[in-house]
């Protein structure tokens, strides 16, 4: 008996030693491992609405829709500068008719999709008759027919001019003819800077250097994108897992050991619009339209002008924004002459001038009824919330009773056309502007909010029919404000915008994360736009 | 020293919790205005005097908000346990006295309901009348009422086979009459307790189908919202979010309990001599 238990403890006494010893070795390799990969890969940790949820076609949303980035995986034709010009990526030069219906690109010849197979202009073709027939992210209405001409050349035949073709060219990855099938999303090749090496639906994306890409050499060898829920993110952050990780405002004042925080300047803005008709019509589907506070031009500058940005930005971001004055901040066809003082005493001039006085209770009134409206946000999103419930505070010093709601998105899109609603925009790209602004194709007002101006929409079909890019931008600002009319203060002001929300994140100490451009709306796929360049210093 | 039984305590216990609860709900529904104002220049302060509860990340009151969700919570609780009490009430007389085929059909529905998982039907019933209070309300209306509805069956069947129902019967007595004046008495003390303890489910799911996103709006003061707001700041270590409200909703739940079996003790003529 005894003899066995001594036994025992041999046994457990050499199995612990194995244990710690085989441990021991475990972690020696993995370190080694580690410094030898770190070199040339980083994980990026993005929110899980980043995960496309078609996959990697960019028939379906891959770098375009809503969010824009650059594909990675497919090359584009044009891509967009530092600056948000035009700069070319497979195009080597490109030329658009006097009247702006015909675009021929010259491609390069050198370029080979990843399975070997070269990339000529008819993949180019194939790729936007392609989108134009099935694309339900982007809008290809104004393309009739791309041609290849020969090899190296297409020729795209439009239904109207559409000067900002280019900056469509920049979103649309170019499929293999060859290679493009159902299963396309999940199985993508490409010419871009990396392929794909594996994707774990609801998990991860790994993307691995492409060894034949005709540009400069990726320096970073392998891209892993994890998708995680801010909290998560931020956990993953405190752990030491991953090397750059989105996170929000909220968390911005935490310490990490061994990262640092990175913001950076976006047109991701956030602003409200202003029915400006008043309410008692509706439109052809019943939903009702106009507001009547709103409807008054002096109410809508009175607002403008009451909002104090950088208290706002200070309050609700902790610091990490810059004022919005326009759905466009900054870009080559922002009218600087959009910015705006905080100016409160302007503002209770014009509520004054309006008719709407302050009473005992400090509120205003005319006719007995009570300045105010109702603000709505998409719930759930707790940044759109505290920048309503901020507005609201902000707006009841000047005595307008606001109402904040939380409101699902089923529901948003017809309810906004009545009342205020708490927006997120900004894209690379004018559209934008046409978007929010322009009268809705044979509708009667702007597709979001009531409005309607027939000189600014003059500007922006002058500013599409235009087959001068730089041109173009003048009239893009004319239509802001051309000196008499437009959308700014001084105009109908049928938005309001608030601000631009910096975009925030955990970088790993040593992680050299290259220049990035205005990040576009959403806090997502941008941020990689350039990871071929970034790289490791220690 | 005065020297009390367990029932005389029982019932100071219940006394005492329907004081608490009553008070609670008319504080909550006096702040409630109070809930909603925000204010950054005070945010996400942690506890202190003048904020007992802290504050959240625009600035509201927590201690104010959490008494307001509260208050919400108990009123949203009666009036659904209210409801679900009356159908179940009915379905279950319907069951026992209408014959044969009504309570097939009522035993089958109650199966039904029973058989779908509660959330699930929660969260349908809920977004299909437009969320908010109504929308939770009529949610848990219609998927508690069953449990309340059988027991009341099983009781109402027990009572027809007995003597005094028959004479009632041979006396000519019709057979709602006889449902109302001889079985309800009967009835009741089983009826109150299932209602009361009702609330405590009714005010646990309006917190979780509002922790989901399905019940109440984001900017109204509810247990449910404040509890999913705080997830967010649990990692960065603002633990007061989460832990004063979840430890006051489990007190009311609690509360109600003892209520409910402080009224069970003094209504059921079984256990009149404890």
């Amino acid at each position: 008996m005894r003899e066995r238990n001594k036994n025992r403890w041999w046994y457990a006494v050499l199995a612990a030693g194995l244990t710690i010893g085989l441990a021991g070795c475990g972690e020696h390799q993995e370190k080694e491992e580690e410094k030898a990969e770190i070199k040339d890969s980083v994980t990026v940790v993005m929110g899980p609405s980043s995960e496309p949820e078609a996959g990697f076609d960019p028939a379906y949303g891959w770098g375009a829709g809503e969010h824009v980035h650059e594909p990675l995986i497919q090359s584009t034709l044009t891509v967009t500068n530092q600056d948000l010009t035009i700069g070319y990526d497979l195009a080597t030069g490109m030329e658009v008719s006097e009247d702006g219906m015909t675009w021929t690109v010259d491609i390069r010849k050198d370029v080979r999709f990843t399975d070997g197979e070269p990339l000529t202009a008819e993949d180019v073709a194939f790729t936007y008759n392609t989108l134009r027939d099935t694309s339900s992210v982007n809008d290809f209405t104004m393309l009739e027919e791309a041609v290849a001409v020969d090899g190296d050349t297409v020729e795209f035949h439009m239904t109207k001019p559409y000067s900002i073709w280019p900056y469509t060219m920049a979103v649309v990855g170019i499929l293999p003819e060859h290679a493009y099938g159902p299963d396309y999303g999940s199985n993508p090749i490409g010419s871009g800077r990396y392929m794909l090496k594996q994707w774990d639906k609801g998990q991860q994306v790994i993307l691995e250097a492409n060894p034949d890409y005709y540009g400069e050499a990726p320096k970073m060898k392998q891209v892993t994108v994890l998708f995680m829920e801010e909290d998560a993110a931020f956990a993953a952050a405190k752990s030491g897992q991953v090397d750059l990780v989105y996170t929000a405002a909220a968390y911005a004042d935490q310490q990490i050991k061994g990262y640092e925080l990175l913001a950076f300047e976006t047109v991701d803005n956030r602003g409200f619009n202003l029915p400006v008709i008043p309410a008692g019509t509706e439109d052809k589907n019943g939903v009702p339209l106009g507001n009547d506070f709103t409807s008054d031009v002096r109410v809508r500058r009175a607002i403008n002008v009451g909002i104090d940005r950088e208290e706002m930005i200070g309050n609700v971001l902790n610091g990490y924004g810059s004022p919005a004055y326009s759905v466009c901040d900054k870009m080559p066809w922002y009218y600087e002459g959009s910015e705006i003082e905080y100016d409160p005493e302007l503002a209770a001039e014009l509520l004054d001038e309006a008719g709407w006085k302050l009473g005992s209770d400090g509120m205003r009134q005319k006719n007995g009824i009570q300045a105010g409206f109702t603000l709505m946000y998409a719930a759930g999103d707790s940044v759109r919330q505290a920048l309503a419930q901020d507005t609201a505070n902000q707006l009841k010093e000047l005595g307008i009773q606001v109402t904040v709601e939380g409101v699902g998105w089923d529901t948003a899109y017809d309810r906004a056309q009545s009342d205020p609603m708490m927006w997120g925009w900004g894209a690379h790209t004018p559209m934008e502007l046409y978007n929010i602004y322009h009268t809705a194709p044979g509708g009667e007002y702007a597709t979001y909010s009531p409005y309607s101006n027939e000189t600014v929409d003059r500007y922006m079909d002058e500013a599409l029919a235009c087959n001068d890019l730089e041109e173009s931008y003048e009239l893009w600002k004319k239509a802001q404000w051309d000196g008499t009319t437009g959308i700014t203060q001084e105009g109908d002001i049928p938005w309001i915008w608030l601000v631009n929300i910096d975009h925030l994140y955990f970088s790993r100490d040593g992680l050299q994360v290259a220049e990035q451009k205005l990040h576009p709306h959403g806090h997502g796929w941008s941020i990689v736009n350039n990871v071929d360049q970034w790289s490791w210093e220690f | 020293m005065i020297h009390r039984n367990r029932r005389e305590m029982m019932v100071l216990l219940a006394a005492v919790s329907l004081i608490l609860l009553a008070a609670v709900t008319i504080a909550g529904a006096n702040v409630y205005g109070d809930a909603m104002v925000t204010d950054f220049s005070r945010k996400n302060l942690p506890p202190c005097l003048e904020y007992p509860f802290g504050t959240d990340f625009m600035g509201r009151d927590m201690f104010v908000r959490t008494i307001a969700g509260l208050s919400v919570s108990i009123r949203l609780g009666l009036v659904t346990a209210a409801f679900s009490a009356v159908i179940a009430f009915f379905m279950g007389m319907a069951a026992a006295v209408l014959g044969k085929t009504a309570d097939g059909l009522v035993s089958g529905l109650i199966d039904l309901m029973m058989g779908i998982p509660h959330i699930l039907l929660l969260i349908l019933i809920s977004f299909a009348c437009g969320k908010g209070f109504w929308g939770v309300v009529i949610g848990i209306s219609m998927t508690h009422w069953t449990s309340l509805a059988r027991l009341i069956r099983g009781e109402v069947l027990q009572l027809r086979e007995s003597n005094y129902m028959k004479i009632a019967a041979r006396l000519g007595h019709g057979k709602l009459r006889t449902a109302m004046v001889h079985m309800t008495p009967h009835l009741l003390p089983q009826f109150i307790t299932g209602l009361v303890l009702l609330f405590p489910h009714a005010i646990l799911h309006e917190a979780s189908i509002t922790f989901l996103g399905f019940g109440l709006s984001p900017e109204e003061p509810a247990i449910g919202v404040i509890l999913s707001e705080s997830m967010k700041y649990l990692v960065t270590g603002e633990w007061w979010l989460a832990v004063f409200p979840g430890v006051l909703l489990v007190g009311v739940v609690l509360l109600f309990h003892i209520l409910g079996q402080g009224v069970l003790l003094i209504l059921d003529p079984e256990r009149a001599h404890e």
